[in-house]
């Protein structure tokens, strides 16, 4: 399904200029996977090494943290709003 | 109203009642305690560029007089050090009352819905946490400097997690 995604101004950049894009997902994970697909300079600033998601960003599923919901297996639903923040802004 | 002193990073916005010695940390009329700060306190994360964060503070400013938000900070410039190219506008609320105060940040255009609790921020402030590790860092501190910066948070974070029943002191900043 698709899921919007929301960056601050300071992350357009990794969108082609856009803050809001469109990505495919059944999870947060899932979502941010297909992120990667659509943009692929991305994986490294979305996604560590094993492909989870990278710690230098926070990842919100309707505004909460997914640190304390399911992280990247966090299921989607239509309508549901993922926003990216850099980790940083959170303190 | 906004309290905008030059050699503070943050501006913040409070209700007056905080110079007469009330507290913003507040639910229900009750002072929340150490243990209830870490609960439910938190706050939306606005990020932006000054000229604009300064606009919707002005724009919020009427919502912290009338206490329906307890309390703002945004930075004076971005925390480049940290990584962070925006600035950083915080408004602190009760976790149960969040919702309430989302709305009103909805009528201000802010769009990118971001909820950090204190407790999620204390963690990253702590010995080894990531935000002081990372701070620490950039100020290029050297081995001594960095403990004591350490146990200078490992002090005043672990009293609030050691301490839950007693009431939260908001910290100067």
């Amino acid at each position: 399904m698709d899921v919007m995604v929301r960056v601050p101004s300071s992350l357009k950049k990794w969108f082609e200029g856009r803050d809001e894009v469109l990505c495919q997902g059944e999870t947060v994970g899932e979502c941010i996977g297909s992120l990667v697909g659509s943009f692929p300079g991305l994986k490294h600033r979305l996604q560590d090494g094993e492909g989870g998601i990278n710690s230098d960003v926070l990842v919100f599923l309707n505004g909460e943290n997914i640190q304390g919901l399911k992280e990247g297996m966090t299921p989607v639903r239509p309508g549901d709003v993922i926003g990216i923040i850099p980790f940083a802004a959170g303190g | 109203m906004i309290v905008d002193h030059p050699q503070s990073h943050f501006i913040f916005l409070y209700h007056p009642k905080v110079f007469s010695g009330e507290k913003y940390t507040v639910y229900e009329g009750k002072e929340l305690t150490n243990g209830e700060m870490l609960e439910y306190w938190g706050k939306w994360i606005v990020l932006g560029k000054r000229e604009w964060l300064d606009h919707v503070a002005r724009e919020l400013n009427p919502s912290v007089e009338e206490e329906k938000i307890p309390c703002i900070k945004y930075d004076r410039a971005p925390s480049v050090n940290l990584g962070v190219e925006e600035c950083v506008m915080m408004v602190y609320c009760d976790k149960r009352e969040r919702d309430d105060v989302w709305r009103i940040l909805r009528q201000h255009e802010v769009m990118l819905k971001a909820w950090v609790s204190e407790r999620e921020t204390m963690e990253m402030w702590m010995p080894g946490g990531r935000l002081l590790e990372r701070w620490i860092r950039s100020r290029n501190l050297d081995r001594a400097q960095a403990d004591i910066a350490r146990e200078d948070a490992r002090s005043r974070l672990c009293y609030i997690f050691d301490h839950p029943d007693e009431v939260f002191v908001p910290w100067e900043q």
